[in-house]
C-alpha cells in the first residue's frame, strides 16, 4: 500500500514539475549576465596559445582592444585608431589614435603603448596566436612614436592589409604593465589590464571569471554591468543551467538535437549566425599514397557532404566548398561548390592503376593497400560521427578507413613533425577557426610547401606552382590579391590537400529576460564585444532557426524516463514489504 | 618502499601517454616550435632533460616540498592542488559517510532476513543502482532535480556571485547535494553487499544461536550480531575512500565541481605532468594511508585478531 502511495505521490510531483516552467529572478537595477563558458581561457594572456576556441579572440577582446575592428570585413572600422595611412611602398603605416582612451588602471593610453605592443610581440618570437602576425608575415621592423596620438609602424615588406592584420587582430597592451615582464608566457593567472569595454575583476583559475563594465569606455559604457562567467565544461550541464535559470547564455554552439527543446522553452531564445568555422578532413600529403593528388581527389569526390551535414548537424550547416575558405569570408572563392561523383572517383583510381584487391580494398601500383587511420577528437562528438560517415562513404571506393578517437594532445603529437621524418598521422578531422578563414594569408600560411608557414605540421601539401601564386599574393593590395588567391583555391580544389566537410552555423541559446542585446557579428558570433555596446547591440533577437518540429521536449522525456523507473521501482517494491528511498531516487 | 614505487609509477604514467605539454601549449596550427624553443619552454616548467634527470629533479624537489609549476596556468602545483583539495574532501567525505551509513543500514536490514522479499528487493535495487555508470546517474539526477524540479544548481561548488555567511553555507550544501548523492549511489553497492553478507554469516554464528536459545529479545540479538558484522564493513568503508576519489573524476566533470578529479582530468588533457604527479601522489598516499588505518584499526575492533597477533 505504502509503495503505491509513494509512486502516486512521486508521479504527481513530477507531473507538476514538468508542467511548471522554472521561475526566473530578475534584477532590474544592475544588468548581470551569467555566461557559461565551455572552457577556461587562462587570464587572457595573449602570449599563451588559445585554450577555449572558438571564443578566445572575442573573450580577449572584451578586456583588450585592437586598432581596428573587425578582421572579418575588408573595411574594418577604426577602433583605438582613428585612421591609418600607408606610405607609397605600403611598408610604413602612420596610425592616428584616439585621445580619449584610458587603461583600466586609470593610466592614459598613448602611442607609446602601440609602439611597445608591436615591439614586444615581435621580440617574443615564440609561437602564438597573435605574435606570428608581426614576425611571420608581415615582418615588423620598427615603431616610431611621433606624438602621443600618432605612431609610425614600419614593416620589412609591403603590407596591403594592415588594418585587417595585424591592425584588427593584435591586442594593444599597456606598456607600464608589460615592459618589466621577461617571459610573458609564464603568467596565466594575474588579472589583465586593458582598454576594453570590460575589466576583469576576478579570476578563479579554471573555475570562473567576473568582468565589470568599464564605465569610461570610449564608445560609451557597455549595456551590461557585470558578466559572471563560470566554466561549465559539461555540455549537458551547461544547457541544463540555461533551463534552470542559472545561466543566461552558453558560449557552446547549441547542438542540433537540442534546438527544438530550447525553442519550446518560453524563457529562452535561440538565434543563428555565422562564426566562420569549418570542419575539415585533412590528408597528410607526406605519406606515400596520400601524396598522390589523384587519390585525394577521388576520396573527396566520394564524399556526400550534404548527407554528412544532415546526419551530424541535423541539416543546420552549409556543406563544404572544395575551395576551402568559408563562403562568407572576404577571401572566399566566388563559385565554391563540391564535386560529388563517386562513379567518376572510381574511374580516376582505376585509370591511375589503383586496382580493387582483397576485401574490396584497392592497392596502389606498388602493391600497398589503401587503408588509413583517421584521427578524430574524442571530446568532440560531431568529429567522431563525421569520421564514421567518411569511413562509410569511402568504403565503396575501395578505401579502408579506421576511425580512431584520441584526446587532443595525442592527435597533436601525431601531427607534429618528428625529428626523423614526417608526422605519423595519415588523416585527421579538425576545426578551422574563424580567425584563419578571414586571414588574407591563410592559404599561404597553412598550405605552403613545408618550410614556410605551418604547412609542415598541417598538411604537408607541396606544389611549387601553388606556392608561387601565394608568394606573389603576399605583397599585393586587396584588388589584385583576391584573384591570385582564387587561382590558388582552384588548384586546391583540383588537388584536394584537404576536404572541408561543412561550415557549421553558429547557434546560441540565451535568456532574453536577462539580456537581449546579442547580435551576430559576422565571423565573431554572439559572444563578442559589439553585443554589449550601445551603437551595435540589438534590442531584440534576430532570425529564428529551423521550425519547431514538435518533437519531444526535455520535460516529456524526463517524464517518460521517470515513469519507466517508477514502474521498475514499483515492480521491485511489490516484492518487498516496505518501500525504500534508493530505488525510486535513481 | 611502497611510497617510492608509487612515486615511480606516478612519474612514469603521465609520460606514457602520447603527446607532451608542448603539444598542449602550442597546438600544431599555432606555429612551429623548433628544438631550442621547445627545450626553453620545457625548462620553464622544469621538464627539460632526460626522463632520468627529470625524475632525479622531481625527487630532490619533493624532499623540499616543491611540487613544481603547473603547465596549464604557471602557478605552483601545491597552490593548484590545495585549491581543489578541500572540495574533493568535502565531496568524497560526504559520499563515503553517507554511503557507509546507508549501506550498512540497508545491508543489515537485508541480511537480517535473508531471502525475504525485503532482502531480494533491496539486493536487486542496490545492485541495479550500482550497475549504472556514474555519469548517467549524475545526468539523470540533474535532469530531474535541477532542470525539472529546480531544487538544486547544476554546476560548481559555490555560486559565481560572492556570498557570505549562512547564505554561502546553504549554497555550498545545495551545490554539494547532487554530486554527493551521485557518488553515494556509486559507493553504496560495495558497502551494502559486504554489510549484508557479513550480517548473514554473523547470524550463522554460535553466539547468535546461543543468544536466541537464551531467549533474548530480537532487538538485542540483532544489536549483538550487528556489532560483530560491522568489522569487515570498516575495511570496505576505508578503502572506499580511495575508490570514490577515482569515481569523483566523472562526477566532478558532470557537475563542473572543482575537485581533484576534475583537476586530474584537465591535467591529463593538457599533459600537465607536474599537476598529474602531485594528484596521483596524493591519491596514492590516501590509498596507502587508508590501508594502513584499516590494518591498525582492525585489531582494535576485533579482539580475535589482536589475540592471534600477540601470541
Amino acid at each position: 500500500m505504502r509503495i503505491r502511495l509513494l509512486c502516486i505521490a512521486l508521479a504527481l510531483s513530477i507531473a507538476a514539475a514538468v508542467s511548471a516552467p522554472a521561475a526566473v529572478a530578475q534584477d532590474d537595477e544592475e544588468v548581470v549576465v551569467r555566461i557559461g563558458l565551455h572552457a577556461a581561457e587562462k587570464n587572457l594572456n595573449p602570449f599563451i596559445p588559445p585554450k577555449a576556441l572558438p571564443i578566445t579572440h572575442d573573450f580577449t577582446m572584451l578586456v583588450y582592444d585592437t586598432l581596428f575592428w573587425s578582421q572579418s570585413r575588408l573595411d574594418p572600422e577604426p577602433w583605438l585608431a582613428e585612421s591609418a595611412e600607408a606610405s607609397a611602398d605600403l611598408r610604413t603605416w602612420t596610425v592616428s589614435l584616439r585621445n580619449d582612451v584610458t587603461w583600466h588602471d586609470g593610466e592614459a593610453f598613448t602611442a607609446h603603448d602601440v609602439a611597445f605592443t608591436f615591439r614586444y610581440f615581435s621580440a617574443d618570437g615564440g609561437p602564438g596566436r597573435y605574435g606570428h602576425h608581426v614576425y611571420d608575415h608581415p615582418v615588423f621592423e620598427s615603431a616610431t612614436v611621433v606624438d602621443d596620438t600618432t605612431v609610425e609602424l614600419t614593416f620589412a615588406d609591403p603590407v596591403a592589409t594592415f588594418e585587417l592584420l595585424p591592425g584588427a587582430d593584435l591586442p594593444i597592451l599597456p606598456q607600464h604593465i608589460w615592459e618589466g615582464i621577461e617571459n610573458p608566457r609564464k603568467d596565466a593567472t594575474s588579472l589583465p589590464v586593458g582598454t576594453g569595454p570590460f575589466e576583469m575583476v576576478e579570476y578563479d583559475p579554471g573555475v570562473s571569471y567576473r568582468l565589470e563594465a568599464n564605465e569610461d569606455y570610449f564608445l560609451g559604457a557597455p549595456l551590461v554591468d557585470t558578466l559572471v562567467m563560470p566554466v561549465v565544461t559539461d555540455a549537458q550541464a551547461a544547457f541544463a543551467g540555461l533551463q534552470t535559470g542559472e545561466l543566461d547564455f552558453v558560449t557552446r554552439n547549441l547542438p542540433a538535437p537540442l534546438v527544438p527543446k530550447m525553442q519550446a522553452n518560453e524563457d529562452l531564445a535561440v538565434f543563428e549566425g555565422s562564426r566562420f568555422q569549418s570542419l575539415y578532413l585533412m590528408f597528410n600529403a607526406r605519406k606515400p599514397i596520400l601524396k598522390d593528388a589523384t587519390v585525394r581527389k577521388a576520396m573527396s569526390m566520394s564524399l556526400d557532404l550534404q548527407s554528412i551535414v544532415d546526419i551530424v548537424e541535423g541539416g543546420l550547416a552549409v556543406p563544404g566548398n572544395d575551395t576551402w575558405t568559408h563562403p562568407q569570408s572576404p577571401w572566399a572563392h566566388p563559385t565554391g561548390g563540391h564535386e560529388y561523383d563517386p562513379a567518376a572517383a572510381g574511374d580516376l583510381l582505376d585509370a591511375a592503376g589503383y586496382v580493387v584487391g582483397d576485401g574490396g580494398v584497392r592497392t596502389s601500383p606498388d602493391g600497398k593497400r589503401l587503408a588509413f587511420t583517421l584521427l578524430v577528437n574524442a571530446a568532440a562528438p560531431p568529429q567522431i560521427r563525421a569520421g564514421e560517415l567518411v569511413a562509410e562513404q569511402l568504403a565503396p571506393l575501395g578505401v579502408d578507413v579506421t576511425v580512431e578517437p584520441l584526446d587532443a594532445p595525442a592527435i597533436f603529437a601525431a601531427r607534429k613533425k618528428s625529428a626523423d621524418g614526417p608526422p605519423t598521422v595519415e588523416m585527421f578531422i579538425a576545426v578551422f577557426e574563424s580567425h584563419a578563414h578571414v586571414d588574407p594569408e591563410h592559404m599561404f600560411f597553412f598550405f605552403h610547401t613545408p618550410g614556410r608557414g605551418v604547412g609542415g605540421v598541417f598538411s604537408g601539401y607541396a606544389n611549387p606552382a601553388f606556392d608561387a601564386i601565394l608568394e606573389d599574393a603576399l605583397d599585393e593590395p586587396v584588388a589584385t590579391k583576391q584573384p591570385l588567391i582564387q587561382q590558388a583555391q582552384e588548384i586546391f580544389a583540383a588537388e584536394a590537400p584537404a576536404v572541408t566537410l561543412y561550415y557549421p552555423n553558429g547557434r546560441w541559446a540565451y535568456r532574453p529576460a536577462a539580456y537581449d542585446g546579442w547580435i551576430d557579428d559576422p565571423g565573431h558570433g554572439a559572444f563578442t564585444k559589439r553585443s554589449f555596446l550601445a551603437p551595435y547591440a540589438k534590442g531584440s533577437s534576430t532570425a529564428a532557426v529551423a521550425d519547431d518540429d514538435g518533437g519531444l521536449g526535455t520535460g516529456a522525456i524526463v517524464a517518460i524516463v521517470v515513469a519507466v523507473l517508477v514502474v521498475l521501482g514499483a515492480g521491485v517494491g511489490l516484492r518487498r514489504r516496505r518501500g525504500d528511498a534508493d530505488t525510486v531516487e535513481d | 618502499m611502497v611510497v617510492l614505487a608509487a612515486l615511480m609509477v606516478n612519474f612514469a604514467l603521465p609520460r606514457l601517454a602520447p603527446g607532451d605539454p608542448i603539444d598542449y601549449l602550442v597546438p600544431p596550427d599555432s606555429g612551429i616550435v623548433d628544438a631550442e624553443q621547445r627545450e626553453a619552454m620545457l625548462e620553464d616548467f622544469g621538464l627539460h632533460g632526460s626522463s632520468l634527470d627529470q625524475f632525479g629533479r622531481y625527487l630532490a624537489n619533493l624532499t623540499r616540498g616543491d611540487l613544481g609549476v603547473s603547465v596549464r596556468d604557471g602557478r605552483a602545483v601545491s597552490e593548484v592542488v590545495v585549491d581543489r583539495l578541500w572540495w574533493s574532501l568535502l565531496l568524497v567525505g560526504t559520499a563515503v559517510l553517507v554511503s557507509t551509513v546507508l549501506g550498512v543500514a540497508l545491508g543489515f536490514a537485508a541480511g537480517w532476513r535473508r531471502g525475504s522479499r525485503r532482502d531480494v528487493g533491496l539486493l536487486a535495487g542496490v545492485l541495479a543502482v550500482d550497475a549504472l555508470p556514474a555519469f548517467f546517474v549524475g545526468l539523470m539526477l540533474m535532469l530531474v532535480f535541477s532542470v525539472q524540479l529546480g531544487w538544486f544548481p547544476v554546476y560548481g561548488a559555490t555560486a559565481p556571485e560572492s556570498l557570505t555567511g549562512l547564505a554561502w553555507v546553504v549554497d555550498v550544501i545545495e551545490r554539494l547535494a547532487l554530486p554527493a548523492t551521485t557518488l553515494t549511489l556509486v559507493g553504496l553497492g560495495s558497502v551494502f553487499v559486504v554489510a549484508r553478507s557479513s550480517m548473514v554469516s554473523e547470524l550463522g554464528e554460535d553466539h547468535v544461536f546461543m543468544a536466541r536459545a537464551k531467549g533474548l529479545a530480537e532487538d538485542r540479538v540483532r544489536r549483538q550480531a550487528a556489532r560483530n558484522a560491522l568489522i569487515p564493513v570498516s575495511t570496505v568503508a576505508l578503502l572506499g575512500f580511495s575508490t570514490l576519489v577515482g569515481a569523483a573524476t566523472v562526477v566532478e566533470a558532470v557537475f563542473s565541481y572543482p575537485g581533484l578529479g576534475s583537476l586530474a582530468f584537465e591535467a591529463v588533457r593538457a599533459r600537465d605532468y607536474p599537476v598529474l604527479q602531485a594528484v596521483f601522489l596524493l591519491l596514492s598516499l590516501v590509498a596507502i594511508a587508508a590501508n594502513l588505518v584499516a590494518d591498525v584499526v582492525y585489531p582494535l575492533l576485533d579482539p580475535r585478531v589482536r589475540r592471534v597477533g600477540s601470541r
